[in-house]
């Protein structure tokens, strides 16, 4: 059974060989390779480099084209400030709809048309050519929260929800519609699960995140499965408070980061969703030595059940020990789903 | 209920419309303006920490309460001015630091430490070592608070605090640290006086080191007599 049968079959509840392991990289693959941050963000053939460099060295079962938050944003036109060795950001205080009048006149940019999307569709296209023989490979949008947040600001949206709801509501139906045609664009060039990354999300209460933001996500998420992939939700945060939206909203992996315990998700989820997480990438994954991650991630599969994917809650962090990151893998490799056992050290 | 209760209750539900026409008519009806405070400001401020830990409270509450204590407290400042009985709880320089453009985090430190009494000189995002250096020394800062959401820009922290050793600062001002990959043992690595894992718990911290400064004077004194 190769990376990309085990995580399918994971996820359609078949029998497979092992757990599979999921960790999120970005600088972390970068560094593995040598590169500056900034040309992993924007060189398709470099963030592939880097991608098949941890796929095959640590075993890792996916590849993947997640990088920033700002492709969609910088082919709107949002001012971006790019850093030589860490991630691009979104410059908030100049957001792209500052005004908020300048939504009416926004156009959805075209994914094929040359810009940093573009980038990513490529980056998907080369590594389904060189590894999807064996990975699954996965593709990234950004979530209806967290894009509107990127292109309002994210200290505006958070008052628009009282000030403005309409705005709010005009403005993620305007993301849902482009980030679907991005979300087409990738996975007509090989995607087999398409990340959603929706950090956003977990700092609004459950009446907004019910109002605003559950109908919009499952409306990507719905989106996305009719078009024939799978999808990942990764919302970064404590997501306790929204645990019971997030069982409903139809994701095939729910990512819980290390703030939301994996035994709070699987009561307030049920047994469908597959969790994946949530070892703390700083406090354990970087910080720890490989027998206390070992223990760690047990603790994680015990309170997750069978229905697991090994991981990081969020991006496994730059200076990581490569010994800490095969331990990570190491624990997939050595227990199938149904192995759960009670960890002693956490 | 006094127009303070009021005022404390309209801050606490982010209504800063009302806040402003309780404040005015509370001042009609002759309350000091340095009364405001701790009748109602500080204390509906620390009901929105409480509610904000207890989960009751999220971003949005919190930020329209923010605004509410400001919409209060922009009237109150310019009445303030002079007036040598009413006294900020500290002055704190706060930002995030170089590299670092995720600032939601420390606006809302920013705000509920506002909210607490503190005087707020707000650097803004991605702060180097020179600008902060300069805004200590120009504002008399007592506290330096500097949050990072990246580990890549959490490790400038150190810089930070070796800019303040190097102009000869850091004994004027205690540093608090904080942001999503931020933990108490890099704090303590990089010399920093303390760590705050929320806004509540950042309020709580600076109050800590106001509380032990207090004690410190008074065994100081003590130790003269």
């Amino acid at each position: 059974m190769n990376s990309r049968e085990r995580v399918l079959a994971m996820l359609d509840a078949r029998a497979i060989d092992c757990l599979p392991a999921m960790p999120i990289t970005m600088m972390f693959a970068a560094d593995q390779i040598g590169a500056r941050y900034y040309d992993y963000a924007t060189n398709c053939r470099v963030q592939a480099e880097g991608q098949l460099r941890v796929a095959e060295k640590f075993g890792v079962d996916h590849v993947s084209v997640i990088s920033d938050p700002g492709c969609e944003a910088a082919d709107l036109g949002a001012v971006i400030k790019f850093f030589p060795d860490q991630p691009p950001a979104i410059d908030e205080e100049n957001a792209l709809l500052k005004d908020k009048t300048l939504l009416a006149r926004l156009k959805p940019p075209d994914p094929l048309g040359g810009g940093r999307m573009t980038n990513r569709v490529q980056a998907v296209r080369m590594l389904r050519e060189r590894a999807s023989k064996d990975k699954l490979v996965e593709g990234w949008i950004e979530g209806p929260c967290g894009e509107s947040a990127d292109l309002r600001g994210i200290n505006r949206l958070m008052l628009d929800f009282y000030d403005d709801p309409e705005f709010v509501r005009e403005l993620m139906d305007f993301v849902v519609q482009m980030e679907l045609c991005f979300a087409q664009a990738q996975i007509e060039a090989g995607v087999d699960i398409m990340g959603i990354g929706d950090p956003a999300s977990s700092l609004v209460s459950p009446r907004f995140y019910n109002e605003f933001v559950f109908a919009n996500q499952k409306k990507m998420i719905d989106g996305i499965h009719a078009l024939g992939a799978r999808v990942r939700l990764h919302i970064c945060g404590d997501t306790r408070h929204i645990a019971e939206g997030l069982g409903r909203v139809g994701a095939d992996i729910v990512d819980q980061d290390a703030l939301a315990p994996l035994d709070h998700a699987r009561r307030k989820m049920g047994l469908q969703p597959v969790l994946l997480g949530n070892i703390d990438p700083v406090r354990v994954l970087r910080e720890g030595t490989p027998e206390t991650i070992t223990t760690a991630i047990a603790e994680c599969h015990r309170q997750a059940g069978p229905r697991y994917i090994v991981g990081a809650g969020c991006e496994v962090v730059r200076d990581t020990p490569e010994a800490n990151m095969h331990a990570l893998v190491r624990y997939a490799r050595e227990h199938k789903p149904s192995e759960t056992r009670v960890a002693s050290g956490r | 209920m006094s127009t303070l209760d009021e005022l404390k209750e309209v801050i606490i539900n982010g209504n800063a419309p009302a806040a402003k026409r309780l404040t005015e008519a509370a001042l009609n009806q002759g309350t000091r303006p340095g009364d405001f405070f701790a009748g109602a400001i500080i204390p509906a401020m620390d009901e929105v920490g409480r509610r904000m830990r207890e989960c009751e409270f999220f971003i949005p509450e919190v930020l329209i309460a923010a605004r509410a204590a400001r919409a209060s407290t922009e009237i109150l400042k310019p009445l303030l001015a002079g007036d040598s009985s009413v006294r900020p709880a500290g002055t704190v320089v706060c930002g995030t630091i170089k590299g670092d453009l995720h600032d939601i985090g420390k606006n809302i430190v920013a705000m509920m430490l506002e909210g607490a009494g503190f005087r707020i000189v707000d650097l803004g995002v991605d702060v180097g070592p020179e600008k902060l250096v300069d805004a200590v020394r120009r504002e008399g800062a007592d506290f330096v608070a500097l949050s990072a959401l990246l580990t890549t820009t959490m490790v400038n922290m150190k810089g930070a605090i070796e800019a303040l050793i190097a102009a000869g600062l850091r004994q004027q001002v205690k540093v608090m640290v904080g942001g999503a990959p931020v933990t108490e043992s890099w704090a303590q690595s990089i010399g920093a006086d303390g760590y705050g894992k929320d806004a509540p718990a950042a309020v709580e911290l600076a109050r800590r080191f106001i509380a032990e400064a207090a004690r410190g004077m008074s065994a100081a004194r003590r130790g003269a007599a």
